[in-house]
């Protein structure tokens, strides 16, 4: 069985995938009983049903892809202090530097680089070695338009509007499950699939973790799934695999208790959204079921007006943002015997160096990336810097790009996801060399 | 969504299961017979396989595409009335008396206020009265392909009313803007939305000042509304087009009958030359600088195409081929882009008749469908739009200014919403939204007979024979059950068939 996940067409898998369910409806009922002792032992938030950890193989981290939606404003959340020119280009919107004696002011990194005051609570992860800034990073994408760029970076097909997979779909299509018994290996926290993940197997949209299930009359749900289960193996691929996938997805989830899931470490999620997002992430990852990928989207990024970088929207995000990241990287380093992952942060573009009039900023090219994981190589930050200044700029208006995105995920998708066909993640593309992994 | 069912039900569940795979009825070893059948020679569109051939089916395929959702009463008014002429009313839809709807909307008083008068209620009041309005209307309307027309247009123009006053201004927009010309002049909305609050508020532009440009109305002006990102502007022409609408903006709230109201503001205009796609714009325009931009986009081939594109993947399918879009972009060029021509040539009997894939119901499309199917009542829809919001298709609610996607691709992951919603609407558990089951059912006392009437009803008579079999079995389970009836017609709208139009 295990072979057939090396097919690259996701809707190929539909007959796998109902035998697959159907098995797996057996195999729970068998292990029935043998579980009640276990549920007794293990905290309450485990699965009931016998997917355990012994199924997971090798040492593969669980990714999960932030897409900062709508192009943040990297300059104000990784700062360039440094840089003279930013703070000419950014009279009003800026973050003032770590030695200004605001009380707002960057938290330094580096001698160079700041972050945003609002990302405090990120620097444990960042002193610890496990969280890595980049800055200068970004596609081959110049459109400055948010649907290009986005489709650009997350087929990584530059060029190719009608490219129909993402790169992390290409790879999760690409290597044998993690868990040969997974019912599901991808979830996008959404209600459409995120392009990134488009073309994986065993992956849906699930914009809510602890809300999926079947309405109506308790007494007749199984009936009616049975039905739908009929209903649909009689169709045509994407709804016959969508289908099958949802309705082992249903009992897969209803097997872990989202709700009364608890934090390891200490850890406080926002209750944001985002915080909502991570922490049910958390307990999917922990509960060991095979999911080997999520896509998480972050929005509100589109400050063309009124940023707020201190005080306003700007601020609040970030905030939020950072508060969520930094909750994940409590709760899941908490216990040696959790899962690994790695965490991505990127942006379609960043924003054009100069301030609008509006108090905001336009669309603009270069932009940093946050990576977030057990064996990232942080504490430092990554970055080619083209400068600020006169005849440095892209266009004569935006942060160039020195670093290609796909750089930063190369080694990631290589060494710590198993995935040795690179160039089918990322087709004709040779990636830099950079620092990214420390193991 | 109800959560109780989960630990029970996955006991049970594993039961029914193993006993279907270990002993399988006679019933469920026909189904399965009849469904592989079916799989076998259904092809990309699961609703109908031979549309050449059947001039009903045809007919069929142009309410299915043109209404939101089909209904024995569209059917009976196409037969009547033949392809052409049935198409031609949708078209001329002013002529269609839909004086019920009217005043049925009458008490949505918000619908006719002005943005001063808005602005004294509560935003939810507002934006509430906005979307039931617009469900009410794609469900009930008679101008059922005006009302498709709306859609098209609300998503060409997107605006998100969660940003700031775009709560109170869509309601304007939609009054002004889309619903004047939904069926009329794009190159008149185009210039009504150039100066309509809610788009520039929502784009920026009311901050977009000669000192500072803001670019962002600029850029999605070419690139959303006009040329596409693939037409052949740069980023210079961003830049112009910015200064060309400086000094578009509107009245701040607070200044009474102004608040709200468009106005050019020539003390925050630029004033000095521009060239826009090689067009060079004399200093000292004024508000004409605009006015100018707008006509040179509405008058480009790269627009024609762009509209025409959107316009055939919307009726005749994603793969629609170009040659087709191009004869509707010459119609668009030939009429100054006259929507109505253009939608005529997009429903040519030929280009209906033609596979270009099939479409897929986003889910308000499917959720109105199943309502306008059923013959149910709607006297309230917060718990619908909870449901639609839960399905990612609340109208007036995506965030960026695209629009909701119209693909498969982006569509066909989430599925459960729509299960859910026939298992939950169908029988009633939708506050607001009621089946009259024993009005659907009336006079039938056998499952065939029910099914034919869920067939004729919802299907258009088109009901796959696999899918009529399954649905059949499980009513037998309880056939005299009010419940189980309603159940059943729950299935059908979570039925494959049923996600097609």
């Amino acid at each position: 069985m295990a072979g057939h996940q090396h097919n690259f067409d996701p809707h190929a898998c539909a007959e796998f995938n109902h035998l697959s369910r159907r098995q797996f409806m057996q195999t729970s009922a068998s292990a029935g009983i043998g579980l009640t002792a276990l549920a007794a032992s293990a905290p309450a938030w485990l699965p009931r049903v016998s997917l355990a950890s012994s199924h997971r193989s090798g040492m593969r981290d669980v990714m999960i892809s932030l897409y900062l939606r709508g192009g943040i404003d990297g300059m104000s959340a990784l700062v360039p202090y440094g840089d003279q020119y930013y703070y000419s280009a950014r009279p009003t919107i800026n973050v003032p530097s770590p030695t200004s004696g605001a009380a707002q002011r960057a938290i330094d990194l580096n001698g160079f680089f700041g972050i945003h005051p609002g990302m405090a609570n990120l620097m444990p992860a960042y002193n610890n070695g496990h969280l890595l800034f980049l800055h200068a990073t970004g596609s081959t994408d110049t459109s400055r338009s948010h649907f290009d760029a986005q489709r650009s970076m997350e087929t990584a097909r530059t060029g190719d509007p009608n490219a129909g997979t993402g790169w992390l779909g290409r790879h999760l299509a690409s290597i044998t499950p993690m868990d040969p018994n997974a019912l599901l290996r991808g979830v996008g926290i959404a209600t459409g699939l995120q392009k990134t993940l488009a073309g994986a197997p065993l992956t849906l949209p699930i914009p809510n973790l602890d809300n999926f299930g079947i309405t109506g009359s308790a007494g007749t749900v199984i009936a009616r799934s049975a039905v739908l289960d009929d209903l649909y193996e009689g169709t045509t691929d994407p709804l016959k695999t969508v289908a099958f996938n949802t309705l082992q997805t249903i009992d897969l989830l209803n097997t872990i208790n989202f709700s009364g899931y608890a934090p390891g470490g200490g850890a406080v999620y926002p209750t944001t959204s985002l915080g909502v997002a991570l922490k049910s992430s958390a307990a999917l990852v922990k509960a060991n079921v095979g999911v080997e990928a999520i896509a998480i989207d972050v929005t509100g990024w589109d400050t063309h007006n009124a940023q707020g970088v201190l005080t306003g929207t700007f601020n609040t995000i970030i905030s939020d943002l950072a508060n969520s990241m930094a909750a994940f990287y409590t709760d899941m380093l908490s216990n040696a015997n959790n899962p690994t992952f790695a965490m991505v942060a990127a942006s379609e573009f960043g924003r054009q160096l100069n301030e609008n009039g509006s108090a905001g900023t336009d669309h603009g090219y270069a932009n940093m990336m946050m990576v977030l994981g057990n064996c990232i190589n942080g504490g430092q930050v990554i970055a080619n810097w083209p400068g600020l200044g006169p005849g440095q700029l892209f266009q004569n208006r935006d942060l160039n790009v020195t670093i290609d995105y796909r750089s930063v995920l190369a080694p990631i998708i290589q060494n710590r996801l198993g995935n040795a066909n690179l160039s089918t993640v990322f087709p004709n593309f040779t990636p830099q060399a950079l620092n990214v992994l420390r193991c | 969504m109800l959560a109780s069912p989960h630990l029970s039900r996955s006991v049970s569940r594993r039961g029914l299961f193993g006993s279907l795979i270990g002993r399988p009825s006679a019933g469920y070893a026909a189904a399965a017979a009849a469904l592989a059948s079916l799989a076998s020679t259904s092809e990309a569109e699961p609703v109908t396989n031979s549309v050449e051939a059947d001039p009903n089916a045809l007919l069929n395929k142009l309410i299915r595409r043109t209404t939101f959702g089909i209904t024995q009463a569209d059917q009976a008014r196409a037969v009547q009335l033949g392809y052409a002429a049935y198409l031609e009313e949708q078209l001329n839809y002013l002529s269609i008396d839909d004086s019920a709807m009217d005043s049925r909307l009458a008490s949505y008083t918000t619908l006719n206020m002005t943005v001063q008068q808005l602005l004294a209620l509560a935003a939810n009041q507002v934006t509430n009265e906005l979307i039931e309005a617009l469900i009410l209307r794609a469900t009930f309307s008679k101008r059922q392909l005006f009302e498709r027309m709306v859609e098209f247009w609300t998503d060409h123009f997107s605006i998100d009313i969660n940003v700031q006053l775009c709560r109170y201004l869509k309601t304007v927009d939609e009054r002004t803007v889309i619903r004047p010309n939904a069926l009329g002049s794009f190159p008149a909305m185009l210039h009504a939305s150039a100066q309509s609050s809610a788009m520039l508020l929502y784009l920026d532009n009311n901050t977009n000042i000669a000192a500072s440009p803001n670019e962002n109305y600029a850029r999605e002006l070419m690139e959303l509304h006009t040329l596409s990102v693939t037409g052949p502007y740069t980023q210079n022409d961003v830049r112009e087009v910015a200064r060309c609408f400086t000094g578009w903006t509107f009245g701040a709230p607070g200044s009474g009958a102004n608040a709200g109201v468009f106005f050019f503001n020539s003390g925050t205009h630029d004033n000095g030359q521009k060239t826009v796609l090689g067009n060079t714009i004399p200093a000292g325009g004024g508000m004409q600088d605009g006015i100018t931009v707008l006509n040179i986009l509405a008058a480009h081939p790269a627009t024609a195409n762009f509209i025409a594109t959107k316009m055939c993947r919307k009726f005749l399918g994603e793969n629609v081929s170009q040659s087709v879009i191009n004869s509707v972009a010459a119609v668009y060029t030939s009429t100054n882009g006259d929507i109505k021509s253009m939608v005529r040539e997009v429903l040519k009997p030929n280009n209906l008749a033609t596979d270009y894939g099939p479409r897929h119901k986003r889910p308000f499309h499917h959720f109105v469908s199943a309502i306008r199917g059923t013959g149910s009542t709607v006297t309230a829809t917060s718990v619908m739009r909870t449901q639609l919001n839960a399905a990612g298709n609340l109208p007036y609610n995506w965030g960026p200014p695209d629009g909701y996607p119209d693909t498969l691709a982006y569509w066909n992951g989430l599925i459960l919403p729509r299960w859910n919603w026939g298992a939950s609407m169908a029988t009633n558990a939708i506050t607001g939204i009621s089946f009259p089951v024993e009005t659907f059912f009336a006079g039938m006392t056998t499952s065939a007979q029910m099914l034919d009437k869920i067939n004729a009803a919802m299907f258009g008579g088109e009901m796959p024979a696999a899918e009529r079999t399954r649905l059949q079995q499980y009513l037998n389970t309880n056939v005299g059950n009010a419940t189980t009836r309603r159940e059943t017609v729950g299935l059908a709208i979570g039925a494959p068939s049923f996600q097609w139009y």
